[in-house]
């Protein structure tokens, strides 16, 4: 802390938050008025659903894990809101408690499994993909259940898209999330026990942290998150649909990996993580202005990330 | 061989061979078993419900389904057995699947050499992989994420939408409906497979996936290894996209999409270890035609298909914790 210079994670925090600037000075160059202050918050607010994502995410591979059960858990969790709620702002808190248990549920089933049954991440988090996408299209019958077509309640419609001091609700809320998450990771004890897990889970252990424990938590958080996602998605979008959850797993682990969260654990912030989800979508919305074709988009995707990764992401030589 | 050391005085405190052996192949040898019980268990419920066992058509229907997710399986698990992971699969298969509906014409030699071709591209596809991840020193699974989205849309750039027409020759060759001919290359895979063991790449391979310092101290030159392995794998999965369009006797440019997950699947069924190291090809198909025989058996349960990834999932967990625990009491407790 005494040293003047940035240290090399603040650097990459740095390096994520001039990406995202970057992008929307390119914008701004080939599409006058992308870098608008409302084409910003617009995009910002598009960017929110990666960035609480990659919340639960980042929890996650800040230990060394991964979750790869996001796209269901958020697809659940936004047809769980809409059939529990019936579109009815009486039911919303009801349907918002039910859909977050739901996720933490989810997300600390994959805990207990990492942790004490000794699946590896990928292996549980990709089982409960399944599990959860089974159950969700069997119990709703593949959306065709009468329920399934209700529309989230105003009131969470409203938390998204109500405009308090300009900024949409659903970026406040974002901003609290950024805010809350770095200072629980970097300043409370349950935040330095993470990054030692993720340094060393066996010198954190010999040290009398509670390995276990941590971890079945965080994968719950990353469900929490995953879910909270599906509910602002809903409120966003109006309805659930089948599939909206894919795109947010490639996302979450690219915005966590460009805001210079080492993918192996015990490196990084959500702070960068956070700027990697502004990046990602100001990305996407300078190549939609370009109007590029979908394939030219996912090709270009690829290939910044690759180069991001490649400018700082990369291991050091022992 | 180490094995015949076991016998001698001054090693009595080793195990006997026959654990050894049992010890080493324990996630093979459970996997052959499951597959095992999961055939029977397809044979009993198919003749409680056609008063028959399952004859040539089910067979070859089968296999025929399962090519592709069989070598696909091997090349994961040679990526995953250097403590790799890749996850580009879909997309790989996607584009070699694509370019097979338009290249393949008529004409023996023609399609014999696209064939090469098409190979020769997934190779390459694997080499990018290879050498960011090698070369590069990135993390295989971010780079394979960012590799399997520009292999999809090179896809859908040379195929918009699903067609082409593959010649009938080329489908009776590769997945002939009426013999299960096609597990000749099953046969070839495995004496592949087998060949790549005993070779100064394969012993690489397992070298750095069990401990890659101590690999690169002996002289494993890691880089070139990862890369060759990635190359192997991106070959592998171009094959699969030649059989999936034969399968399908056209192209379609997400045909492969699902398959970066459920080869992931195979390989842990077929017990090959996620963190490197340990595992084999032959395991890898093993689990391809468990994860086949699950949806076979589920069909026959009558089952309600929405229902379907609940089940393969359970599944999964539930074969890797009792693989791990069964494998634990082989082994003796470490």
């Amino acid at each position: 802390m005494s040293n003047l210079l940035p240290s090399a994670n603040a650097l990459r925090v740095l390096a994520a938050y001039g990406a995202a600037v970057l992008l929307f000075v390119i914008g701004n160059w080939v599409h006058p008025g992308f870098a608008s202050f409302g084409s910003v918050t617009s995009i910002l607010l598009v960017a929110s659903f990666v960035g609480l994502v990659a919340a639960g995410q980042c929890f996650v591979i800040l230990i060394g894990g991964i979750d790869l059960s996001v796209p269901w858990v958020l697809n659940a969790a936004a047809i769980l809101l809409v059939t529990a709620s019936l579109g009815q702002d009486s039911r919303a808190i009801y349907a918002v408690a039910v859909t977050l248990g739901m996720g933490a549920l989810a997300g600390m089933a994959n805990g207990i499994g990492v942790v004490w049954f000794g699946v590896p991440a990928v292996v549980m988090t990709l089982a409960m993909n399944g599990i959860i996408e089974g159950l969700a299209l069997g119990l709703s019958g593949g959306m065709t259940c009468s329920a399934c077509a209700s529309y989230a309640p105003p009131v969470i419609a409203a938390a998204v898209h109500d405009v308090w001091l300009g900024i949409p609700a659903a970026l406040w809320l974002w901003l609290v999330v950024i805010a809350v998450v770095s200072f629980v990771l970097s300043l409370t004890r349950f935040g330095r026990t993470t990054y030692a897990i993720g340094n060393n889970a066996r010198a954190a252990y010999l040290a009398g942290i509670n390995v276990n424990l941590t971890t079945v938590a965080l994968y719950a958080l990353s469900g929490l998150f995953s879910a909270m996602a599906g509910i602002l998605l809903v409120g966003f979008g109006g309805q659930a649909s089948l599939g909206m959850g894919t795109p947010y797993l490639f996302q979450s682990i690219a915005a966590v990996v460009i805001g210079g969260v080492s993918i192996l654990g015990g490196r990084g912030s959500y702070l960068g993580a956070a700027a990697g989800a502004a990046s990602l979508t100001a990305l996407v919305s300078v190549l939609l202005a370009l109007n590029m074709p979908d394939y030219g988009r996912s090709i270009i995707y690829g290939v910044v990330i690759l180069v991001l990764l490649l400018l700082y992401g990369r291991e050091q030589r022992e | 061989m180490p094995s015949d050391l076991a016998i001698a005085p001054q090693a009595t405190h080793r195990r006997p061979r026959a654990a050894h052996v049992l010890g080493q192949n324990a996630g093979l040898i459970l996997a052959a078993l499951i597959l095992l019980a999961s055939i029977i268990g397809f044979a009993a419920m198919f003749w409680l419900e056609q008063d028959r066992l399952p004859g040539n058509f089910e067979i070859t229907s089968t296999v025929n389904n399962t090519m592709p997710l069989a070598v696909v399986a091997i090349g994961q698990s040679i990526v995953v057995l250097t403590r790799g992971i890749d996850l580009s699969v879909g997309g790989v298969i996607d584009l070699t699947n694509a370019l097979a509906a338009i290249w393949l014409t008529g004409g023996v030699l023609h399609m014999i050499g696209v064939s090469i071709a098409i190979v020769l591209i997934g190779a390459a596809a694997g080499l990018l992989n290879g050498l960011l991840v090698g070369l590069g020193r990135l993390q295989p699974i971010v780079v394979t994420l960012a590799t399997l989205s520009i292999f999809q849309g090179l896809a859908i750039r040379v195929l918009p939408q699903p067609g082409g027409a593959v010649p009938p020759g080329y489908t009776d060759l590769l997945v002939n409906p009426n013999q299960p001919t096609a597990l000749i290359f099953l046969l070839i895979a495995i004496l592949g497979w087998m060949a790549l063991r005993r070779s100064h790449l394969g012993v690489g391979i397992f070298a750095i996936g069990n401990d890659e310092s101590s690999a690169v101290a002996l002289g494993v030159n890691a880089m070139r290894t990862k890369i060759a392995a990635y190359m192997i794998g991106g070959a592998l999965y171009a094959v699969a996209g030649l059989f999936l369009a034969a399968n399908a006797t056209a192209g379609d440019a997400t045909t492969g999409d699902g398959y970066t997950l459920t080869s992931i699947v195979a390989v842990v069924l077929g017990g090959v270890n996620l963190f490197g190291g340990r595992g084999s090809a032959v395991g890898a198909i093993c689990g391809a035609f468990i994860t086949t025989m699950i949806v076979n058996i589920l069909f026959f349960a009558h089952i309600n298909p929405l229902y379907q990834s609940f089940y393969e999932g359970l599944f999964l967990v539930i074969a890797v914790v009792f693989g791990a625990l069964i494998g634990r009491l082989v082994r003796g407790r470490r």
